[in-house]
């Protein structure tokens, strides 16, 4: 066969290929697709039979995979609830990358702009965080740089930050999305008390970082939440703390202890060591690649 | 060619015991690292762990150092004629660079393509192609760019199909075969999709048996080319049969694994069980099952060699 032959055919199977992607997708008519598959009679009640059981591989899927990252979700929204929304979502913002887990991004927005579910405000914000903790359970595993503290006390305090470990976000949520996702997952608090401060109209700062191999979440101050929104963003230290005092000297926060931040944030893996935002040459001792 | 070359001189040989594995999947993580059962291989579906660390990926590495890690892909979408997805395959480099695998595989499938919309998707699952140029002109580009990629050969699965394009103008083992001579990458050949295959043929109305019909496709595959089997339950719903991997090996698979394991001349074997997954004891079970035909095979193939 020629080349050229070869390329006609070519284009012909990518057309093939769309047009069951389609099917498997949007549904409706095959009548298209069905001209381009083999049979009559007893071969294209199968190929229909066929065409069936993919589609319901895909919502069997397609239920296991948002399953799998919005747990929380899941059962707010309860079997009854989340099962056709995975199904739905599945068609409407399907999978584009090969691994299944990636699918799933766009969730916490398309749950804001649900006129269904516009009576749960909160879910959008619940999914946002469920989110981050899935995406932080395949982050970069952290190694902690203890040497490079001492950046803390030599470095340039304009040109000297924190590094964060890889997966680490916040989330400024008008609802008190913390204590639900850990109601949920923990039970600490209860249902009944995070439902209180649902409706008691409570919001909440979550940070949702790496904890070793462990993707965690919890409440954040005002403060801390500024500082580690502007450490994420590349200012150094010194900026970053002034940006969460200010906020502390408006009165809308709690006392920022920063040793003590500091040391806890060690501790649990939020913070990995210090570097420098523009290394030079004359000081390399402490030089680290990883940037938040 | 160089890649086939590479991959027929390592084969084991006919004196060594066949590699016997199971596919490990996330309800057996703990029991495998727990009891350690004697296992050749095990296989994991490379998705799983292409993230860049984390828990999953952990664990891999944990069993990687008690067990050769056979990479088994179901995204890489070979037969797409949109082509790989580049994150795709710089995600499955990393993996192939970190655990070191006894062996990459993925399927003689599409899955990536743009909708009517323009948008492009992937659909998760292992979709047919037909069998012609065309195909296999898409094919061989994609095995090439993977296997350019990882610098070593990948082995390509057949497929069960439950609905087939038209254009076919050569038969799954020629294409397959053709394949592998013009790619050199290895086959993979699961016994049970072979089944699964022959049971819809006869539900569209074959009137050929279904086990015969699948010794017919065995023979017609050069047995050089093979690097791996693989065995699995299916279901039958009635009216179409899937490949669920949801039960035990049927007794039918276990006899054309049996004629496979001859013909080939004993090839490294698997177990998948992937839905409903029972506790690890019955895998294993199944795998000693595949392994005890293997070796019966091979010490007949003594004998008559002695």
């Amino acid at each position: 066969m020629s080349t050229h032959a070869i390329a006609a055919e070519v284009a012909d199977l990518l057309h093939d290929q769309s047009l069951l992607l389609q099917s498997l997708f949007a549904g409706g008519d095959s009548a298209h697709l069905l001209a381009r598959l083999q049979g009559n009679g007893k071969r294209a009640a199968l190929a229909n039979r066929g065409l069936e059981a993919y589609r319901a591989n895909a919502g069997a899927l397609a239920e296991r995979a948002l399953g799998a990252a919005y747990p929380v979700l899941a059962q707010l929204m309860g079997d009854e609830s989340f099962a056709p929304l995975a199904r739905y979502f599945w068609q409407h913002a399907p999978p584009q990358r090969g691994d299944v887990a990636q699918w799933g991004a766009a969730l916490p927005d398309f749950l804001d702009a649900a006129p269904q579910l516009a009576s749960e405000p909160f879910l959008g914000d619940v999914a946002r965080v469920e989110w981050a903790l899935h995406a932080a359970a395949t982050a970069q595993d952290a190694t902690l740089d203890a040497a490079s503290f001492a950046l803390l006390a030599s470095g340039d305090p304009e040109q000297t930050t924190l590094s964060l470990s890889d997966g680490t976000t916040t989330l400024d949520s008008a609802y008190p999305v913390v204590s639900i996702v850990h109601a949920h997952l923990h039970g600490e608090p209860t249902l009944a008390q995070a439902a209180a401060l649902l409706g008691d109209g409570i919001g909440e700062h979550a940070l949702v970082w790496r904890r070793g191999l462990k993707p965690d979440v919890r409440l954040a101050t005002a403060a801390e939440h500024a500082l580690v929104r502007a450490l994420q963003a590349g200012l150094s230290l010194d900026a970053a703390l002034t940006t969460a005092c200010a906020l502390e000297s408006d009165g809308n926060a709690t006392a920022f202890d920063f040793n003590s931040w500091l040391a806890q944030a060690v501790q649990t893996g939020l913070v990995t060591g210090a570097h420098l935002l523009h290394p030079t040459h004359n000081t390399p001792q402490h030089r680290q690649e990883d940037t938040p | 060619m160089l890649f086939a070359v590479l991959s027929m001189t390592t084969r084991v040989s006919a004196a060594t015991p066949i590699a016997t594995g199971i596919g490990w999947r996330h309800p057996h993580y703990g029991a495998l690292l727990e009891s350690l059962p004697d296992l050749d291989f095990i296989e994991v579906h490379s998705e799983n762990f292409f993230g860049a660390g984390g828990a999953s990926l952990a664990v891999l590495q944990q069993a990687r150092a008690h067990y050769a890690v056979s990479l088994h892909g179901v995204g890489l979408a070979l037969g797409s004629a949109s082509g790989i997805d580049p994150w795709h395959l710089d995600q499955l480099a990393r993996l192939v660079e970190r655990i070191e695998p006894v062996r990459v595989s993925d399927h003689a499938c599409f899955a990536r393509g743009a909708l009517t919309s323009g948008r492009d998707v992937h659909a998760a699952d292992l979709l047919p192609i037909p069998f012609n140029a065309a195909a296999l002109s898409v094919m061989c580009a994609n095995v090439q760019r993977v296997q350019d990629c990882l610098k070593r050969p990948l082995l390509v699965e057949n497929l069960s199909a439950y609905v087939s394009f038209n254009g076919s103008d050569r038969t799954e083992t020629t294409f397959l075969t053709e394949l592998a001579a013009r790619s050199g990458c290895s086959l993979l050949v699961d016994v049970n999709n072979i089944y699964v295959n022959a049971l819809n043929e006869r539900l569209a109305g074959s009137t050929a048996d279904a086990a015969l019909s699948c010794i017919q496709w065995l023979d017609q595959i050069p047995a050089h080319l093979v690097g791996e089997l693989h065995v699995a339950g299916h279901v039958n719903c009635g009216d179409v049969v899937i490949d669920d991997h949801g039960s035990r090996v049927s007794g039918e698979v276990w006899q054309i694994y049996r004629h496979a394991q001859r013909r080939f001349g004993g090839v490294p074997a698997l177990v998948e069980w992937d839905t409903d997954i029972p506790p690890l004891a019955v895998l294993l079970g199944e795998a000693t099952k595949a392994r005890a035909i293997s070796n019966a095979n091979e010490n007949i193939s003594e004998a008559v060699r002695a």
